[in-house]
């Protein structure tokens, strides 16, 4: 079975779910109608949400590419951890607000649809990978130059991060190109 | 005259493959999506230092070393995917007030970039710690920030109003 046929099944398997009156339901509230009514609304809040993964990817690209050694070897690592992780939550967090009203906006196009699930996915798995990343980062800032311990899977971590950012992204545009 | 070249462009073996594979669009599109993203990402790190408003510790060249190379990679990648999308349906971009705009307010961009880097950048060394920063040079992190987010826009509103303005047949 080729991939669109896969994903077209798995469409199929959505609208067996309770996510289609979910959705529906969501359909009927005030917020979706509004943001339906509004022409500039929806491509308006697609746009802050791309700038919040903006300022989250190039936080992320600051500090990954600084413990991969690419980049800011002007500045230590924990400095460059502690510049930047501030910038990379609060933009997590206009992104997951914005994402939520992205949501609202077209909920049956978005939730009774496979992309949609496989970036949801993506997403969490970043986010526990992120945690543990950050975790494992601060707890061996104090003597990172001193001690390479443990440095082999964090840096391993960075580059995967990188990656799966990357594909987050690309989630949120093949939204638009479910096969239906 | 310029209608026929867009029109060429559009019927070339490169755009109507583009046009008409099932992922091609798509596919192109996602890496544009990265591709503007890190721009974005990293000049809104340079330019938020440029307005003082982050982090004096970190020298304005520093920080200017850590994105310049990212940007510049990622702005390449952006063009390319960018003139791939284009040919595809090249008449239809050239009628949009939306793509028009963005275009424009690249080229604002890069201009504002050249004039800082030619005029206020050259006595970088008396600014380039702490936050006592030359207006000019702040007006240009501003102007570059505006910049940036309305393209983001623009590109998004492009992506729905393509069948609002159609091209003359």
């Amino acid at each position: 079975m080729s991939i669109g046929e896969q994903l077209f099944q798995m469409t199929e398997w959505l609208r067996t779910t309770w996510v289609v009156d979910f959705s529906l339901w969501v359909s009927e509230t005030r917020p979706c109608q509004w943001l339906q009514e509004h022409f500039i609304a929806i491509p308006s809040f697609q746009s802050i949400h791309i700038l919040a993964i903006a300022m989250l990817f190039g936080s992320t690209l600051m500090v990954n590419l600084r413990i991969l050694g690419f980049s800011g070897g002007g500045h230590s690592v924990a400095e460059t951890f502690r510049r930047f992780m501030p910038w990379m939550w609060s933009s997590l967090a206009a992104l997951v607000v914005t994402g939520i009203i992205l949501l609202v906006s077209e909920p049956v196009r978005n939730m009774v649809n496979p992309f949609f699930w496989i970036k949801m996915s993506t997403l969490l798995v970043t986010f526990l990978v992120t945690v543990w990343f950050q975790f494992a980062v601060s707890q061996r800032l104090v003597g990172w130059e001193r001690s390479t311990q443990g440095h082999g899977t964090i840096r391993v971590t960075a580059g995967a991060l990188i990656v799966l950012w990357c594909l987050v992204m690309a989630g949120g545009r093949w939204i638009a190109y479910a096969p239906v | 005259m310029l209608q026929s070249l867009w029109r060429a462009l559009e019927n070339s073996g490169l755009a109507t493959s583009i046009a008409s594979g099932e992922y091609a669009f798509p596919l192109i599109e996602t890496f544009h999506v990265i591709a503007v993203v890190t721009v974005f990402g990293t000049i809104a790190i340079m330019d938020l230092r440029l307005l003082g408003l982050t982090s004096p510790k970190w020298s304005i060249t520093s920080v200017s070393q850590d994105t310049l190379r990212l940007t510049w990679g990622a702005f390449g990648l952006a063009v390319i995917t960018g003139l791939l999308m284009f040919v595809s349906k090249a008449t239809t971009y050239m009628v949009n007030p939306y793509f028009l705009w963005k275009m424009g307010l690249i080229a604002l961009a890069g201009i504002n970039m050249g004039i800082l880097h030619l005029t206020t950048w050259k006595t970088i060394g008396s600014w380039n710690n702490g936050l006592a920063i030359p207006a000019a040079a702040k007006l240009s992190g501003a102007l570059s920030l505006a910049f940036w987010i309305i393209v983001i826009f623009c590109g998004r509103f492009i992506g729905f109003t393509l069948g609002v303005y159609q091209p003359p047949l």
